[in-house]
């Protein structure tokens, strides 16, 4: 939990870890609200996950999240592009019910490989 | 500028509201900066909302919602917030205004296609003709480019409402075509204006970026004959 989350702010979406990466797949956890005002810093977070593990084969955990607007939704999309601009490179989301209705409404359902199953 | 900051132009303090209560300042331009809705906005869209000159002129989906599907609901705040395909932002004078001037937001959103439309309502009658609209209009626009993605916005526009049609033009867009008499007033019909803007004329506009002056009274001649 960061500064901003202990005085209460809730609109800081939350990182709490990168899980340990099934099957040699690097994975992002994320919770609290995916939103214009956290959204740039999700953004980061996907290019530093990406440098960190060194390759293009990325999770995330979407699990945590509360809420997700448009911007939430490019971010993404963008994380999808800056994967797929690496050789080889792959997104998988583990989305929840407030993420999947997003999706839904957006429009974006199809463009993301989801992933439900354990091991997370 | 297009970014996210937890607080506003006015000066913090140790009584100042958290973010969600006074809103996110998402972008910042010279005259005007756009922020997140916040609950204590709910007021003003009241006010609005209830002004026949603003539903005549803009005639906005977005504030008739909030009064007949929402009820002026409290939870119209988190419906907003959390609708993936609208981002509606708070337009707030830099200075010398004590309250919002007025909304904009870009709605029905395709983020995988890329379009979306516009939306400005300059709601404080003292605020028009100052540059605000064709400012804001144009920070949503960029922020649509940059953080969504978008290469087309677009945007309808009544055939009287001249102050609107020249802020687009104003922003680069285009008038594109005419929908025959497809708006009511409650009284006649009247013809719709279809404004259209492509990412790389927004680009445009953003390297020739300078001072918006007040409109002139003169300035542009409304629709453009077909």
């Amino acid at each position: 939990m960061n500064v901003a989350a202990a005085a209460g702010m809730q609109d800081q979406p939350q990182t709490p870890d990168r899980g340990p990466a099934p099957a040699g797949v690097a994975c992002l956890r994320v919770a609290g609200p995916l939103t214009a005002v956290t959204a740039p810093g999700f953004r980061a977070r996907v290019r530093q996950a990406v440098d960190d593990y060194g390759q293009a084969r990325l999770l995330i955990d979407l699990n945590g999240v509360t809420a997700v607007d448009a911007a939430g939704i490019a971010a993404l999309l963008d994380a999808r592009r800056v994967l797929e601009a690496q050789t080889g490179g792959t997104l998988v989301l583990r989305a929840n019910a407030v993420v999947c209705r997003a999706l839904r409404d957006t429009g974006t359902y199809a463009a993301f490989a989801l992933w439900n199953g354990p091991g997370m | 500028m297009i970014s996210a900051e937890h607080q506003g132009p006015d000066a913090p303090s140790q009584s100042t509201p958290p973010p969600r209560e006074r809103g996110n300042v998402i972008c910042r331009g010279r005259r005007v900066y756009l922020r997140t809705l916040a609950p204590a906005d709910l007021e003003h869209l009241s006010d609005w909302v209830d002004d026949p000159f603003l539903e005549h002129m803009v005639g906005s989906e977005f504030l008739q919602s909030y009064k007949h599907v929402w009820d002026k609901s409290p939870a119209f705040f988190e419906a907003v917030l959390t609708d993936p395909t609208q981002v509606v932002l708070v337009i707030e004078a830099s200075r010398g205004w004590p309250k919002p001037v007025g909304v904009v937001r870009l709605f029905n959103i395709h983020l995988l296609e890329g379009y979306a439309f516009l939306e400005t309502i300059v709601a404080d009658r003292r605020a028009m003709k100052r540059g605000f609209g064709v400012e804001a209009g144009k920070l949503i626009s960029y922020y649509g480019v940059d953080v969504l993605g978008l290469r087309r916005i677009e945007a309808k526009v009544y055939e009287y409402n001249v102050l609107s049609m020249n802020s687009l033009r104003r922003n680069g867009f285009r008038q594109e075509g005419v929908l025959r008499q497809a708006g009511f007033d409650g009284e006649r019909y009247w013809d719709l204006v279809i404004f259209g803007i492509l990412k790389e004329e927004i680009e445009a506009q953003r390297q020739k970026d300078e001072v918006d002056l007040p409109l002139e009274p003169t300035e542009g001649n409304g629709r453009e004959s077909s």
